[in-house]
């Protein structure tokens, strides 16, 4: 009932696309707002605040970046990007710029949908402050993970390729070291977008991130197993956000 | 013998040089030793004409010896003064019954003719004449007059082991020989000394010099050498060439400086054209996948969605293919190892039958967006054509292989480098069951050339002798 309320602000200034996909949004139970290009999602913004904003990078005038950097800032309001490149910079430079996520056209509706809800439950619960944590790298038994680009890597500055949900994973006990975190906790805290992935198995996923980070995935020292509990990550995490890069 | 051989142009040139100066240089020595020679025989023979000649003169047998017959004037004579005062060289002639010519001696008949010819030049009557050559202290003569003096020889400087040249002439109406002796000279060691000095030090200036006029023109070439071969990876990331050396290299290198320019904002268009393409493709293509999710039949609905979706992955092979060759993103140190894990994982949690098999611990630059792409190209073929894949990595000397092997049924040999070809597909039907636009392989071999590695695709023998299945490996190099 509440997602009535939800207002979708919609920028886009192809309308081929941006009509069919407010029309579907509005199925969904969205109250969309439309915009062609950043200076009529301006004067939107100024009559009334929407709840998310789904933005396309690529517009003639004023691009999407920009647009998202006064909407974060000075709005502080979550943002989705809708980009046509896959390119990985791309991806990054938006997320480093504050948007909460991306989708890459042709995207599936569905999946769009999802991640409009994923973003404002993290919003909903007035995390703020995790945002401006996010850019922290952390910082363990030599290792470094950055939370951004998902880059994980070895005391020796190699990069450790880790699956989203090893990546997950790994925040997920990252966030809490020295606690023992059973397995529905675990699958909690790490119930992303890829989720129906996830509950395959934690164990799974915990002996896979212990062939990549441990010495010997046999004798685990930094992901420890506790009987009856669940696992443990054994040593002192730091965060520190990096010198700007 | 060939491998000895230099390769480079410095290196042939300075051979050329060198031997071409050591050729002149045996030239000059041949026609020198033979000049020396000459003018030594023939001082000889002038000095052994000259004793016989004067002789007539001093020893005064007959009125008719002051001038010769056609009344010249010989010149006058010095007679024995000489053997004191003019030189150690020349020594008192012999007279003698007998022939010098000893039994089993040689007579040396070209300075025998040498010496007529001089001889019938100054008129004199020749009976008889011999010309031998025997060592100093064989001669009996010598010997002779040793023991009256036994410092004969060292007042002369004569070399007792030295050649003495013995000439005898017999006139016409004497009966005694005469018997003039003079020592061959010794080689003199001296003027080879200075042609081989002088080659030294032509050595060091020709070659010396040409090596530095050379090396200015050699060091720019090789520097356009190694650019030229960096070429694909270093395009527009580094500043051009400083023009430098010789008018030719620098031409050259400014040359190639305009097409490296021209060559990558080609290259550059390109990017932004394609992007533009992409960009314009993939939007109206949002757009239909939007539409259909209002078309009521679930089936026909899922229909749709699948061929929006492979039109999505044939736009993103050909763009990814059209940028491999000019990647934006560095290369940065990666568990390799790690990564092949990833990718295998990504299939596992699908459901899919792949396997991971041995992997070895390989950390190497490589730009891991690129090689996740190619791994999954090759592993997606396995299960596509082969039914299973099993993956391995392992190390073989200086190179990493990822072995993706299947149990398909394989490709015709003579198809394999077909198969690498662009919008190749291993039915000829090209229907698109089986998915893709053909160009899965072509990528993967391009992103393996982009790591400086190659990708070799082989027919997998079983134990009857068929083939079992396709195995692709892609090597990289480790550096």
């Amino acid at each position: 009932m509440n997602e009535e309320q939800v207002k979708l602000l919609l920028v886009d200034d192809e309308a081929s696309l941006r009509e069919p996909l407010a029309e579907y949004l509005s199925r969904q139970g969205f109250a969309v707002t439309q915009a062609a290009d950043a200076s009529k999602a301006r004067a939107v913004l100024i009559d009334e605040v929407p709840d998310l904003v789904l933005l396309d990078i690529m517009m003639p005038g004023e691009d999407g970046l920009s647009l998202c950097r006064h909407l974060i800032e000075s709005r502080n309001l979550p943002v989705i990007f809708l980009t046509a490149k896959a390119e990985s910079t791309d991806r990054i430079v938006g997320l480093e710029i504050g948007a909460d996520d991306y989708v890459v056209k042709p995207f599936e509706p569905r999946e769009l949908v999802a991640r409009i809800r994923s973003v404002l439950r993290r919003a909903g619960k007035g995390a703020p402050a995790a945002e401006t944590q996010s850019e922290a790298h952390y910082e363990f038994d030599g290792w470094q993970l950055d939370p951004l680009k998902r880059r994980l890597t070895d005391p020796e500055g190699t990069i450790v390729p880790i699956s989203s949900a090893e990546f997950r994973l790994l925040v997920a006990l990252l966030d809490h070291p020295q606690q023992v975190m059973d397995r529905d906790r675990l699958l909690d805290l790490v119930q992303g977008r890829e989720a129906h992935l996830f509950d395959r198995a934690v164990d799974n996923q915990v002996s896979r991130l212990r062939r990549k980070i441990e010495e010997d995935s046999r004798d685990p020292k930094l992901i420890q197993t506790v009987w009856g509990g669940g696992y443990r990550l054994a040593c002192e995490v730091r965060r520190a956000v990096p010198e700007s890069d | 013998m060939r491998r000895s051989l230099p390769k480079s142009l410095l290196g042939q040139m300075l051979l050329a040089v060198a031997l071409a100066l050591l050729v002149a240089q045996a030239l000059s020595v041949i026609l020198l030793y033979r000049a020396e020679q000459n003018r030594i025989e023939g001082a000889l023979v002038n000095d052994l004409a000259f004793q016989l000649v004067a002789d007539r003169r001093a020893n005064g047998t007959g009125s008719a010896q002051t001038a010769d017959p056609r009344g010249r004037m010989m010149r006058p004579e010095r007679g024995r003064r000489d053997e004191g005062r003019r030189g150690p060289r020349r020594m008192r002639l012999e007279r003698a019954l007998e022939s010098p010519l000893v039994q089993g001696e040689m007579r040396d008949a070209e300075r025998e003719t040498a010496l007529q010819a001089v001889l019938e030049r100054q008129d004199v009557q020749i009976a008889e004449l011999v010309v031998l050559s025997r060592q100093i202290s064989q001669d009996p003569y010598i010997i002779q007059r040793l023991e009256q003096n036994p410092r004969f020889l060292a007042r002369r400087g004569w070399d007792p082991d030295g050649e003495l040249i013995i000439a005898g002439l017999k006139r016409p109406g004497d009966e005694n020989w005469t018997i003039a002796r003079a020592p061959r000279p010794p080689r003199t060691r001296g003027a080879l000394a200075g042609v081989i000095i002088q080659t030294l030090i032509l050595y060091v200036v020709l070659v010396g010099g040409l090596a530095f006029l050379l090396r200015r023109l050699t060091q720019p070439l090789a520097q356009l050498t190694k650019r030229v071969e960096g070429f694909g990876g270093t395009l527009g990331s580094e500043p051009p060439i400083e023009p430098s050396g010789p008018d030719d290299a620098r031409r050259l290198i400014t040359a190639h400086n305009a097409m490296e320019a021209r060559i990558a904002a080609l290259l550059d268009e390109k990017n932004v054209m394609l992007g533009a393409i992409g960009h314009d493709l993939k939007t109206p293509l949002a757009a239909l996948r939007v539409r259909i999710e209002s078309v009521e039949d679930e089936d026909e609905r899922a229909r749709m969605a699948a061929t929006i979706e492979d039109i999505t992955t044939s736009l993103d092979d050909i763009l990814s293919l059209a940028r491999v060759g000019r990647p934006t993103d560095p290369l940065e140190r990666t568990d390799l190892s790690a990564l092949v894990a990833s990718v295998v994982e990504e299939y596992e949690d699908m459901g899919e039958n792949v396997t991971l098999g041995d992997t070895a611990r390989v950390a190497l630059p490589l730009r891991a967006t690129w090689l996740r792409r190619a791994l999954r190209n090759l592993v997606g073929n396995a299960l596509r054509y082969g039914e299973q894949a099993r993956v391995a990595l392992v190390r073989e000397g200086d190179e990493a292989v990822i072995r993706i092997a299947d149990r398909g049924p394989g490709i015709p040999k003579a198809q394999i480098a077909a198969m690498m070809e662009p919008f190749a597909r291993g039915d000829t039907s090209r229907n698109r069951e089986t998915g893709g636009a053909g160009l899965g392989l072509t990528l993967a071999r391009a992103i393996a050339e982009q790591h400086g590695g190659t990708l070799v695709l082989t027919n997998r023998i079983g134990e009857d002798g068929s083939v079992a299945g396709l195995l692709s490996e892609l090597r990289l190099p480790i550096t």
